[in-house]
């Protein structure tokens, strides 16, 4: 199978600033991409240099087994993109830019369009200057879900949805995917989204890859937060290698511990006598932590990356 | 809490935001004025001129309705006669502007929201929003009229032409006040408050033109030129404009006392719901910029409709003071007359107004570019030499159309009230049209510089047209260079009001240049990064 998006190695500076610094991103044909990174990490810009939009000083990029530069229009028939910070014509309402975008890209499903527009609870006939944050992301959303693009580049595609609309959104993009020959790139820095979306993740930090893999693999290389009623105290617990952070009160010992170090530490529990036991997977926002808590330590970068969101 | 709680800190707030504006419309009412006796001085030495002047104007229906009121051979009286038609009006502008700024813009873009739940009262942000437009307005009449004084002219009479300025400025503060409080946006309530005034103005005007007095009686600007400073100053309508303004805030008060917060009396028209069909890059641009080129053409329609006008006293240029005589002698030529000069010269003004509109053009080419909307239509099939190529066939086309209205407009008027309708008009549009590929060059100058240098392109391709406008024949008469110079493009325009030959060659060298400049900006565009 080919992959829809390939990037190697990637680079592109503005001035002095490196944007892109070696990044690494590939795309399976018919998957759902998460492409997670802190604002500043290089999403927007490899979108963009995927889009033919700028052009790469170094690496290799392929779109649909393309180069993304020199056949932008071709590449443009097949794939739709929702920007992450939506602009519209303010003074054109927002049905006509659903048109125009769909016109431009070859005609759009008027009856998916106007499912979509009831869906999303968006009046068509409100100018752009009128609409919300929200309204003007929806306008794209329901321009590029409305096509039959075989590739949808999504950049941040819920930023000021409510929380309902994102449920929408969600329902919505499950509802293409399982047509099953549509490929997603889903950047993101709202990790409950990846999860709840995505096959495989990409993460990035300053122009670089630094992991990627599907949800399973990279939780394999984390911790597990484990919260356990004992009947006696846990002894040797704490001296375990590969157990982080015990934690005491009264009964209860709450810790984190690596893969490894599970089936120790599990037995120490035993022994003292376990009478309820919660563990659970690390969310993404712990795996977003790990990768970017290079500056902060752990407890400071909880507030921080709950900010971010 | 109090209705007016904050309203202080609010006007303070105002206050610096307007730092960046006020001054300027306070500079321009004092500079206007100043050089409008500066002008009169110069070209009216004499009493006998002055009179001569007024005696040509007394009985012109146009300049009577231009610029509103009864003439006296004086100074004061025709220095302030020719400022007042356009002070009056930018002071409402200014007041109007101000209101909506403060109030429902702010409104709009949620920052009301913000201080109002910081503690502010109901009524403090149009409060504060008429204090600032009310002060500006103040000071704007009162040191014009000090500059007046300071230029030697009657303080009591200065003092009555700067309370008339303020006072059309208070008038139009509280329209404005109502306007935002009947519309929903901030641009709904602009365009009521500035419909208010075009109507206000049109209404004087007429009343002028047709001397139905009861109709300029009726308008907050003819209040204004009715005060008549330096004749009979007229006090007691000020107190009139006053009372209105007073009026209008209470009414306003009262409306905003009924009102939710971001609600509005008239609500917002919605649109068509959709735009079904194909669509080329043409068509795209033409549905983006339709309603800049839609008021381009009212503009320049008006304007036209004005030279048409003024085109009534062309047969007395020889008679008239000042540049016309420069003009008549180094324009004319050996068979021009006095009429045809005098389209030569509108024809250039027409030129070079228009020569604007490609410059506005590659300034929305780049706002398209930085504000992400070309990114948006970048990502379909669009390519960026056909998404430039529609902006700009429709700046070129759209250049030629204006040229083409104000051909039309003041071809057929200036036939119907001076010459002769069967010639003038196709005449007059020719003469238009020849300029057509010298405006395009000066906009194709700014499609090259926003291909290689984006960031400089809006300041490049302004300071082109104002080169041309400095270098040219338009401002080259004010140093006494007829001709201008040979380093623009509408020096090499030939003149079709004169002996009639025709000469391809220099329409040639024009469309080559505009296609050199074109060609370059298309191909560095193609190759630059985007955004």
């Amino acid at each position: 199978m080919t992959d829809a998006i390939s990037v190697s190695g990637l680079t592109k500076a503005f001035g002095s600033a490196r944007a892109l610094d070696g990044l690494d991103l590939t795309v399976r044909t018919g998957e759902t991409h998460g492409f997670l990174g802190p604002n500043g990490a290089g999403k927007s810009t490899t979108i963009r240099v995927l889009l033919g939009l700028l052009r790469a000083d170094g690496g290799r990029a392929r779109l649909l087994g393309e180069d993304p530069w020199t056949r932008a229009t071709s590449l443009h028939r097949r794939l739709a993109y929702v920007p992450g910070d939506v602009t519209l014509w303010p003074g054109l309402t927002g049905g006509e830019v659903i048109d125009l975008l769909g016109g431009l890209r070859g005609g759009l499903d008027r009856a998916r369009r106007r499912e979509l527009l009831e869906r999303f609870h968006l009046d068509p006939r409100k100018r752009a200057r009128a609409y919300s944050k929200g309204d003007r992301q929806k306008v794209a959303l329901v321009a590029a879900l409305s096509g039959d693009a075989e590739l949808l580049i999504l950049d941040e595609p819920t930023s000021g949805l409510d929380p309902l609309m994102e449920e929408v959104f969600r329902e919505t993009l499950r509802e293409e995917l399982r047509r099953g020959d549509r490929t997603v790139l889903l950047s993101s820095h709202i990790l409950s989204e990846v999860e709840a979306l995505c096959d495989r993740v990409t993460i990035v930090r300053d122009g670089r890859t630094v992991e990627t893999g599907t949800l399973a693999d990279l939780r394999h290389l984390t911790r597990t937060s484990v919260q356990a009623d004992l009947a006696g105290p846990p002894h040797g617990l704490a001296a375990l290698p590969g157990v982080h952070d015990v934690r005491v009160h009264g009964g209860r010992v709450v810790f984190d511990a690596d893969a490894p170090a599970l089936d120790a530490a599990l037995r120490c529990l035993a022994e003292a006598g376990v009478r309820g036991l919660v563990s659970r997977p690390p969310s993404l926002e712990e795996l977003f932590l790990r990768h970017y808590s290079h500056t902060t330590e752990a407890a400071g970068a909880v507030g921080s990356a709950g900010a971010a969101r | 809490m109090s209705a007016l709680a904050g309203t202080r800190t609010l006007a303070g707030l105002a206050l610096r935001r307007e730092r960046a504006v006020a001054p300027w419309w306070i500079a321009l009412n004092m500079s206007m004025a100043l050089l409008l006796i500066g002008y009169i001085q110069r070209v009216m030495p004499t009493d006998a001129v002055k009179a001569a002047y007024t005696a040509v104007i007394s009985r012109n229906t146009f300049f009577q309705a231009l610029g509103g009121g009864f003439v006296e051979p004086r100074l004061d009286v025709l220095a302030t006669w020719r400022s007042g038609g356009f002070l009056y009006v930018a002071s409402a502008f200014a007041a109007v502007m101000c209101v909506v700024r403060h109030t429902r813009a702010e409104e709009d873009a949620g920052r009301a929201e913000l201080l109002r739940a910081a503690g502010t009262g109901r009524r403090a942000p149009l409060t504060a929003a008429l204090l600032v437009a009310a002060g500006t307005s103040l000071l704007g009449g009162l040191l014009t009229a000090l500059a007046l004084v300071a230029a030697g002219l009657e303080p009591v009479g200065s003092a009555a032409y700067g309370a008339a300025i303020t006072a059309v400025g208070w008038v139009f503060a509280g329209v404005a006040a109502v306007a935002v409080q009947l519309s929903r946006t901030a641009r709904t309530a602009t365009t009521i408050g500035l419909f208010t005034l075009g109507v206000a103005y049109v209404m004087r005007y007429i009343g002028d033109a047709t001397r139905q007095y009861w109709l300029k009686a009726l308008s907050p600007i003819g209040w204004g030129h009715l005060v008549r400073p330096y004749q009979d100053e007229r006090w007691w309508l000020l107190g009139l404009s006053a009372g209105v303004a007073a009026a209008l805030c209470a009414l306003a008060y009262a409306l905003l006392d009924r009102r939710d917060l971001g609600a509005g009396m008239v609500p917002e028209r919605l649109g068509p719901a959709s735009a079904p069909g194909p669509r080329g890059p043409v068509g795209t641009a033409w549905r983006l910029h339709r309603g800049l080129l839609a008021r381009w053409a009212a503009g320049v329609a008006v304007l036209a409709i004005a030279t048409a006008g003024a085109g009534t006293l062309a047969g007395q240029l020889a008679a008239m003071p000042g540049i016309a005589q420069g003009l008549l002698r180094n324009m004319g030529g050996p068979t021009g007359g006095a009429l045809d000069v005098y389209q030569r010269y509108m024809t250039l003004i027409f030129a070079h107004v228009i020569a604007l509109y490609p410059v506005l053009m590659v300034r929305r080419l780049r706002s398209e570019e930085t504000s992400g909307r070309a990114e948006t239509l970048l990502a379909t099939p669009l390519t960026r030499l056909r998404w430039a190529g529609g902006h700009l066939a429709l700046a070129g086309l759209g250049s030629a159309a204006l040229l083409a209205v104000a051909g039309v407009v003041h071809g057929v008027l200036y036939g119907l009230l001076v010459g002769d309708l069967a010639a003038d008009p196709p005449r007059v549009l020719a003469g238009m049209l020849s300029h057509v590929p010298a405006v395009w060059s000066v906009g194709a100058a700014g499609v090259l510089a926003y291909g290689l240098l984006p960031r400089a392109s809006v300041a490049v391709s302004w300071a082109v047209w104002i080169l041309t406008a400095v270098l040219g024949q338009l401002a080259g008469p004010l140093y006494g260079m007829w001709a201008g110079t040979p380093l623009e493009p509408f020096h090499y325009v030939p003149d079709v009001f004169g002996d009639g030959s025709f000469d391809a060659g220099p329409y040639l060298l024009l469309f080559a240049l505009t296609a050199a400049l074109v060609g370059g900006g298309l191909l560095a565009l193609r190759r630059r990064d985007l955004g």
